[in-house]
């Protein structure tokens, strides 16, 4: 079977550490690309093909907002949650409004597995 | 022994990180309970956490604030042992007082009420702050009643006066030049783009004694050690 991608762009290591345990327990058959703030993600979803992108809010240089959008204008239709201890409404309304989805951290197994309800094929 | 601790004391890279992504959540469920009270976002900075010596840390807050600011003061004691600070710099706590009754009162009648407000607002923001802690951990502790100081930051940070509440729980026969702190400063401040008068900013304080900052790095080694 082919293997998947998803993204994980967080500037915590702990944030990034959690999230590649719970691929690794529960969904053996994707692979994760790393990064630690937006330029980072960028640079390294240049020319691949992604099925989720889980994005952190608050991260040096650009928010995950931004991050976002920029993402969806190189791959429209890509399933991208908000990865986030800012969990204000606003916040909320915000993420909704580009059409991505939103999980309040921590994260776990049950809340990625519901991210990936969204993802194509 | 005191000596030995002190220098042995550090955390690693990826233990700070871990750190301040918890801290990173607790002020993100704090901010999450002030947005609903003030009725708008509240927005966050990007945490900057320091293992320093109390007197720094009274350094660190006199360089950036002005000398007199406000705080609610929360401590907690059992397996981790500590104070709390939210603080508003001295013109600030009046905004939000202001803000979070939605109305124009006279200064007289704002600052009356201002002690009861901001104590208020102060147990929401660090009890939500701080029960973030038990999420991630297995440790427990207990709040102690919330206090209300004003007053310079060396009064804020004053050794003696967070002495005097956790003298019990504080490591026997430890100096003052021992004592180290977690500071913990998260900036934060309300957007209110219709009427920029009305936003207000403060930061988070927290302080540790030497035996708290022991648990938490050993907490820290037992969730890493699992990823």
């Amino acid at each position: 079977m082919e293997k998947k991608m998803a993204l994980i762009v967080d500037d915590s290591s702990l944030a990034r550490m959690m999230v590649r345990k719970f691929f690794a327990d529960g969904f053996k058959d994707w692979d994760l690309l790393e990064a630690k703030d937006g330029e980072d993600a960028l640079a390294k979803a240049q020319g691949q093909s992604l099925h989720l992108a889980l994005i952190d809010f608050n991260m040096p240089g650009m928010n995950g907002i931004d991050l976002a959008e920029k993402l969806l204008e190189k791959q429209p239709g890509l399933a991208i949650h908000l990865v986030t201890a800012n969990i204000q409404e606003r916040m909320q309304l915000r993420a909704e409004a580009i059409g991505i989805g939103f999980i309040k951290k921590p994260i776990n197994q049950e809340k990625i597995t519901a991210a990936m309800q969204g993802v194509a094929g | 022994m005191h000596g030995e601790r002190k220098k042995m004391f550090r955390l690693s890279e990826l233990e700070e990180d871990a750190l301040k992504e918890f801290f990173n959540m607790g002020l993100g469920m704090a901010a999450d309970s002030l947005s609903q009270m003030v009725q708008n976002e509240v927005l966050l900075t990007l945490p900057k956490l320091k293992v320093v010596p109390y007197e720094e840390a009274t350094h660190m807050l006199m360089d950036s604030q002005e000398e007199k600011l406000v705080a609610v003061r929360q401590n907690f004691k059992g397996e981790l042992t500590g104070t709390a600070l939210l603080i508003f710099p001295g013109n600030e706590s009046l905004e939000l007082v202001r803000t979070l009754l939605h109305e124009d009162i006279p200064l007289e009648v704002l600052t009356e009420l201002e002690q009861e407000t901001l104590l208020d607002v102060g147990n929401v923001i660090l009890n939500a702050f701080l029960e973030s802690f038990t999420q991630m951990m297995s440790v427990e502790f207990e709040f102690e009643s919330a206090e209300f100081l004003k007053g310079s930051s060396r009064f804020l940070l004053d050794i003696s006066s967070h002495l005097a509440a956790q003298k019990q729980s504080l490591m026997e026969g430890a100096n003052e030049d021992d004592e180290r702190a977690f500071v913990l400063m998260m900036d934060f401040k309300t957007s209110d783009e219709e009427d920029t008068q009305h936003t207000l900013s403060g930061f988070v304080v927290l302080l540790f004694s030497q035996q708290a900052m022991y648990i938490l790095k050993r907490e820290l080694e037992v969730i890493l050690s699992n990823l």
